[in-house]
């Protein structure tokens, strides 16, 4: 009952001074808002470079040939031409494997009526679109059958369509790859990637036509391989490990080939914002400790100031803990309103940040949760020290203050 | 002096259960039978000696004061005399350094500050010199302030203050605050105030210090309306004028009780 009526007298007190009680609470609304916009800033950030990943594949494993020997030279990593048809092929009847893609590539000028680019030409197979988490916007997709009969036949990327100046009627249209003519069967989805890997400019064709036209022999640059469920990636890694071992002869102390784990690059990718994301918050905090001394500020004034106030209240009965609540209540409405506020801006400016930088509206209630109790604490902490110099003053002394 | 219960209840007043306000079911701090045939003041041997470092400057020494329920004691003495350490002892807001002192039968010495303050809220009603009103906080609210002390609900707390306002005249004042009354209108608020928990002393320091004439006489005559009616007075003053209204006068000099007789 009684702490109601602190609480009562708390809020008329600051309702007396609005100007005062809003300044002070800007710091902790500043401090708050800025913890909750840039935590959500920091997981929109995660989920942004999270989603790119997952676009390049899920589950998605690659085997890339080892380094090439020329004498007791080592070359770069994945210069031997280790790895062939026959690899991917074999891979594929391992358990647990959704889908192989054995992957050739080169670069070649490719040519559309006046218009003309020098891209990557992939040489693939129809369980490419799977592996790579590819989709088709217009047209269809290479089939096994484009890959039996070495057909040559392209699907572009969106990329490259455009600056070929290829659209929806490019179907059926020839253009020309390294000199050879080839038919527009379909153009992919814009995955939205961008750098020197850009999935959207590549031309598609069937591996066994890229083979015969560009690269010869049946050696191929790398092998996607996609995995049933994430939780098998390890045991399929170790499974690809151990077959191709066993057909290049190999021990572990010369292996030709490596294995690269999307899920890995994902764990990274993550780490990394997760630890953007506590350097954000702790950057915040720091507001967020600067509005706390703020209220601590103002209260010390507040004591000061009212004096004789809390003379005349303790001359009438005011026990120290009852003017020691009076002055924290004050202190925590100060905190918790302008965590509160903070609560609420820094939601505004976190789903305004999401939608310029393409992430969405991140919400997450556990910051809001942690911020308002963060503002509490700040409240206590640096409301119990004005408050107890009120509470402990000389009820003498205090009426005589002028 | 009338009787020895005439502070419990009024005797010859011309507003009978006036200020018998305080609500069924809540004893007032005074009221116990231990009290009936005591004192509401008794200081026995009091001094207070203040420590500066190593210098003890005495303010008040060795003073026998009692109070009987009922009176209207002056304590006058100029400034310097120890007639505020004297008032302070009295309105416990401060503690002897030696002697003893009962106030309403309660021993202070013994007790803690929070216990100090309960006893304050329900004991002793303040009139000071400089009204000591709370700022920005109507008249109505400064009333009821003590009460919230005491736990009363609102309700209840601001009913007794609009009460008590009433019957001091400023039944149209409830919602004015301080800086929009005048100085007799305020100090009538702080008696408003300090009799709305029906304290068994009322303490009044200097309080037609700050006033005009007009306004000091007219706070003088509220004095002995309220001692008519059986209130326990102790007035603090210089001046002997405004001394003279009590039916009983002690005289503070360099700390020392000088005249502590009990009026003819």
């Amino acid at each position: 009952m009684k702490t109601f009526e602190l609480i009562r007298l708390a809020l008329s007190r600051l309702g007396s001074a609005r100007l005062r009680a809003g300044l002070t609470m800007l710091g902790i609304i500043i401090g708050v808002a800025s913890v909750v916009a840039l935590v959500a800033v920091g997981q929109g950030a995660t989920r942004g470079i999270t989603s790119r990943l997952e676009a390049l594949g899920t589950n998605l494993l690659t085997v890339n040939p080892g380094a090439s020997f020329s004498g007791f030279t080592r070359g770069a990593a994945g210069s031997a031409a280790s790895l062939t048809v026959e690899d991917a092929t074999a891979i594929g009847t391992i358990g647990g494997i959704a889908g192989v893609a054995p992957e050739l590539s080169t670069q070649a000028l490719v040519v559309a009526g006046s218009k003309n680019t020098t891209t990557t030409i992939v040489g693939t197979t129809a369980s490419y679109a799977a592996v790579r988490n590819q989709t088709i916007w217009v047209g269809s997709f290479l089939t096994d059958a484009s890959n039996a009969g070495a057909l040559r036949v392209a699907v572009l990327g969106s990329t490259t369509a455009d600056t070929l100046g290829l659209g929806q009627s490019a179907l059926g249209q020839t253009i020309h790859i390294g000199g050879l003519p080839f038919t527009v069967i379909g153009i992919l989805q814009a995955k939205g990637s961008t750098g020197p890997s850009n999935q959207d400019d590549q031309v598609l064709v069937p591996l066994t036509t890229a083979r015969h036209s560009f690269v010869g022999g049946d050696r191929v640059r790398s092998i996607g391989v996609s995995v049933a469920t994430a939780a098998g990636i390890t045991d399929a890694k170790d499974a690809i490990t151990a077959l191709l071992r066993q057909r290049h002869g190999t021990n572990g102390t010369n292996d030709d080939f490596s294995i690269q784990d999307q899920a890995q690059l994902l764990g990274t990718a993550e780490s990394v914002s997760t630890l953007l994301s506590i350097l954000l918050a702790g950057i915040a905090s720091i507001s967020l400790l600067v509005g706390g001394i703020g209220i601590m500020n103002i209260m010390l004034v507040s004591v000061r100031e009212r004096t004789r106030e809390i003379g005349i209240r303790k001359a009438i009965g005011a026990r120290g803990s009852d003017i020691l609540a009076q002055f924290l209540i004050e202190a925590l409405t100060l905190s918790l309103l302008g965590g509160l506020i903070g609560i609420v801006v820094g939601v505004g400016i976190s789903a305004l940040i999401g939608e310029i930088a393409g992430w969405g509206f991140v919400f997450s209630p556990v910051t809001v949760i942690v911020a308002a109790v963060f503002s509490l604490i700040v409240g206590v902490v640096f409301g119990v020290w004005p408050a107890r110099q009120a509470a402990q003053l000389d009820p003498i002394a205090a009426l005589r203050f002028e | 002096m009338s009787g020895s219960d005439a502070w419990s209840r009024p005797v010859p007043s011309r507003e009978p259960a006036a200020w018998g306000g305080a609500p069924a079911g809540e004893p007032a701090a005074w009221g116990g039978p231990a009290l009936a045939s005591d004192s509401v003041i008794s200081l026995r041997g009091v001094s207070r000696i203040y420590s500066t470092g190593r210098l003890q400057v005495p303010a008040l020494l060795d003073v026998d004061l009692d109070v009987a329920p009922g009176e209207f004691l002056a304590v006058v003495g100029p400034s310097g005399s120890g007639k505020s350490t004297l008032m302070h002892i009295l309105g416990c807001l401060d503690r002897p350094t030696a002697g003893s002192y009962r106030l309403a039968g309660t021993s202070v010495a013994e007790l803690a500050d929070d216990d100090l303050a309960r006893l304050r809220s329900r004991t002793i009603g303040f009139v000071f010199q400089s009204y000591n009103l709370l700022p920005r906080t109507t008249a109505l609210e400064n009333v009821a302030a003590p009460l919230l002390y005491q736990g009363v609900d609102r309700k209840t707390r601001l009913a007794r203050a609009a009460a008590s306002l009433e019957r001091l005249g400023l039944g149209d004042r409830l919602a004015h605050e301080p800086n929009e009354l005048s100085g007799g209108e305020q100090q009538r608020v702080a008696v408003a105030r300090a009799l709305v928990t029906d304290p068994a002393l009322l303490l009044a320091d200097e309080p037609t210090g700050n006033l005009d004439s007009a306004s000091g006489a007219e706070v003088m005559r509220l004095f002995d309306e309220l001692h008519e009616q059986g209130r326990t007075l102790v007035l603090i003053t210089h001046d002997h004028e405004v001394a003279a209204r009590a039916r009983r006068q002690v005289h503070v000099r360099d700390g020392r009780l000088v005249d502590g007789r009990p009026a003819a």
